[in-house]
């Protein structure tokens, strides 16, 4: 059974690195931060000329219709580059739940938009109190008791609700549902909300991975170069173990998001608590690092001065999205403990695939 | 007209390269490796040259071990319409370079070849030359601007202290400075379609070219570390240092 990447999952993701490498620099964080900026559009259109946005949208309105396994890889870089622009809540959240409802005419016109990037779509799901990036948003895809309202930004009033992470740009929407606006009904809205609240989780869970990952980078290179005593802070045990620590953490973490991301569409309570399992592992990964990483700076790692608060900031914001640490630790419990699960060794892999072939 | 164009895996830039312990070069384990950014430069340019209808194909040609094959991807999925990997695992020359692209050129019959005007690694500043020589035909390096006008094209070229605009006649050789263009991000459709773009594959010996070395490597070694400054109390210690120690005034 081969669990690695191919080829161009792995190129897509390098290339990605490299676009955002390249367009999203510490350097333009700050400006974007000193600026009140939450959305750069030179760095969105690049994005949309790498086909990002409709990556997961069907061929027929334009995607690529690729998997949630492709994405995930591409969610992990824009955690490692702290990207501001709504990137994986649009294409990896609100693009596939309209392409579940293709049908609807509406939807189909902005899923099409979508597709190219040209209309940005934002979710107001239950599972979270505010909206992120509705205020850059072309419309919104919004709950009301299990429904699927796809309403315009021109008609909703928006109220900023202030963030830790001046990047995600929360709103309360206020807004009055109608049958115009419905466009899915509570049986079928219900099933949508339940995968969106999965791809919420599983893409946090993934920019978590990546932000983990970039601290540990940023405070290895800061370890190296700082002396003390003669020699590089990191040549000491109290520094290399704590840093070796967080790289553990996110080795972990690391498998429990791709087997989500390779499963998150099969049904049943075990897929779901590996979604949470990857949520859970992933933010306590990144908050470790955040922490640890501030720490390795020294009195400095708090500061502005230091990348270390860009990722720190995003990983508290992501932590209580898309369901917080209780509720998924709930999904976790309830599987193990009252789904019936099969445990042990042979159930390894969901639905009794063989461990090894 | 086919554009032939010459991409080269190098190590990363990004990378801080660290020379080996003894002395005998740079080392590459778990070093990311990249195409040769002139290089890069030089696929973008051909692909901009099909778009615009000047060319008809691009093939790109990288000579290396079987992982060089993972640079002829990246170029495929720039644009590029088909690869051609030599595969050798010995360290391959300049010219011995050049006489590998000039039996490319012999079985291909490119209109324009382009190579980057240097690799990252070595800096040899030589294959695109020797080629031209050993092909025959002219050549127009450190492009900074190329114009396809039929047979010709003319090339605006940098030099120290300016630029100069030369006429050339194709075929020829092409190779390419910094400021030829911004190269492009791969899309994610010519990253699907770059899978099945054919590679085909040679070696040195099935084109009957002697890659031996002809150049020795002596040594490599690091630049040296840059001393520590010191503090000045006034402008006139600084003026006697710079007189005295530095002797620059």
């Amino acid at each position: 059974m081969d669990f690695s990447f191919s080829e161009e999952q792995q190129m897509v993701a390098q290339t990605v690195r490299d676009l955002l490498t390249d367009q999203c620099s510490s350097a333009d964080l700050r400006k974007m931060m000193t600026a009140g900026e939450g959305l750069d559009e030179a760095r969105w259109t690049k994005l949309c000329e790498m086909g990002l946005p409709g990556i997961m949208a069907p061929e027929e309105a334009g995607g690529l219709a690729l998997k949630d396994e492709d994405f995930v890889l591409v969610a992990e870089e824009c955690g490692r580059a702290a990207l501001p622009e709504p990137l994986v809540e649009h294409a990896g959240i609100a693009v596939p739940m309209l392409a579940a409802l293709i049908d609807n005419p509406a939807v189909r016109k902005v899923l099409e938009a979508a597709a190219t990037g040209e209309g940005r779509v934002a979710v107001g799901h239950p599972a979270n109190l505010f909206v992120d990036a509705a205020d850059t948003a072309a419309a919104l895809l919004l709950w009301h008791n299990d429904e699927v309202h796809l309403v315009s930004v021109d008609d909703v009033k928006l109220v900023r609700q202030p963030s830790i992470d001046s990047f995600r740009r929360l709103f309360r929407v206020e807004w009055m549902p109608s049958a115009k606006t419905k466009v899915a009904d509570a049986a079928k809205g219900k099933a949508l909300w339940a995968l969106a609240l999965d791809r919420g989780a599983l893409y946090a869970a993934a920019q978590c991975l990546g932000m983990g990952q970039r601290i540990v980078e940023i405070a290895v290179a800061y370890a190296k170069d700082r002396t003390q005593f003669g020699k590089a802070i990191g040549s000491y045990q109290a520094i290399k173990h704590h840093l070796a620590n967080c790289q553990v953490k996110i080795e972990y973490a690391r498998p429990a998001v791709y087997a989500a991301a390779a499963t998150i569409e099969t049904p049943g309570p075990e897929v779901r608590a590996l979604v949470s399992n990857a949520k859970l592992s992933a933010v306590e990964a990144a908050d470790f690092a955040a922490r640890t990483g501030v720490q390795v700076h020294g009195a400095m790692g708090y500061s502005w001065e230091v990348d270390v608060h860009f990722f720190l900031k995003r990983a508290l914001g992501l932590a209580g999205a898309w369901g917080d640490r209780n509720m998924h630790l709930a999904r976790v419990a309830d599987c193990v403990l009252n789904s019936g699960m099969p445990l042990g060794p042979a159930a390894t892999f969901p639905g009794g695939t063989a461990h090894a072939r | 007209m086919k554009v032939l164009v010459a991409v080269k895996r190098v190590v990363d830039y990004n990378v801080k390269v660290r020379v080996k312990a003894d002395g005998t070069g740079v080392d590459l384990a778990n070093v990311k490796m990249s195409m040769n950014p002139f290089d890069e430069i030089g696929v973008e340019e051909a692909v901009r040259l099909k778009e615009a209808g000047k060319a008809t194909e691009v093939i790109v040609v990288s000579i290396g071990p079987a992982q060089a094959q993972e640079t002829l991807r990246t170029a495929l999925a720039m644009g590029a319409d088909r690869g051609i990997l030599i595969k050798t695992d010995a360290e391959v020359q300049p010219l011995a370079v050049a006489k590998l692209l000039k039996a490319v050129c012999d079985a291909e019959q490119p209109g324009l070849v382009i190579t980057g005007k240097q690799a990252i690694d070595d800096d040899s500043n030589q294959t695109g030359q020797m080629l031209a020589a050993l092909w025959g035909r002219p050549q127009a390096t450190f492009a900074n601007k190329l114009f396809i006008e039929g047979d010709k094209a003319k090339v605006v070229r940098e030099i120290d202290g300016g630029l100069q605009t030369v006429e050339i006649d194709l075929p020829a050789v092409l190779t390419t400075d910094l400021r030829l263009n911004e190269p492009r991000y791969a899309s994610l459709p010519n990253i699907m379609k770059a899978k099945k773009k054919p590679i085909d594959e040679k070696t040195p010996e099935s084109l009957g070219v002697d890659i031996a070395s002809r150049l020795k490597v002596l040594k490599v070694a690091e630049p040296p570390k840059r001393v520590a400054g010191v503090k000045v109390p006034d402008v006139a210690t600084l003026v006697q240092k710079l007189k005295t120690e530095a002797g620059v005034i």
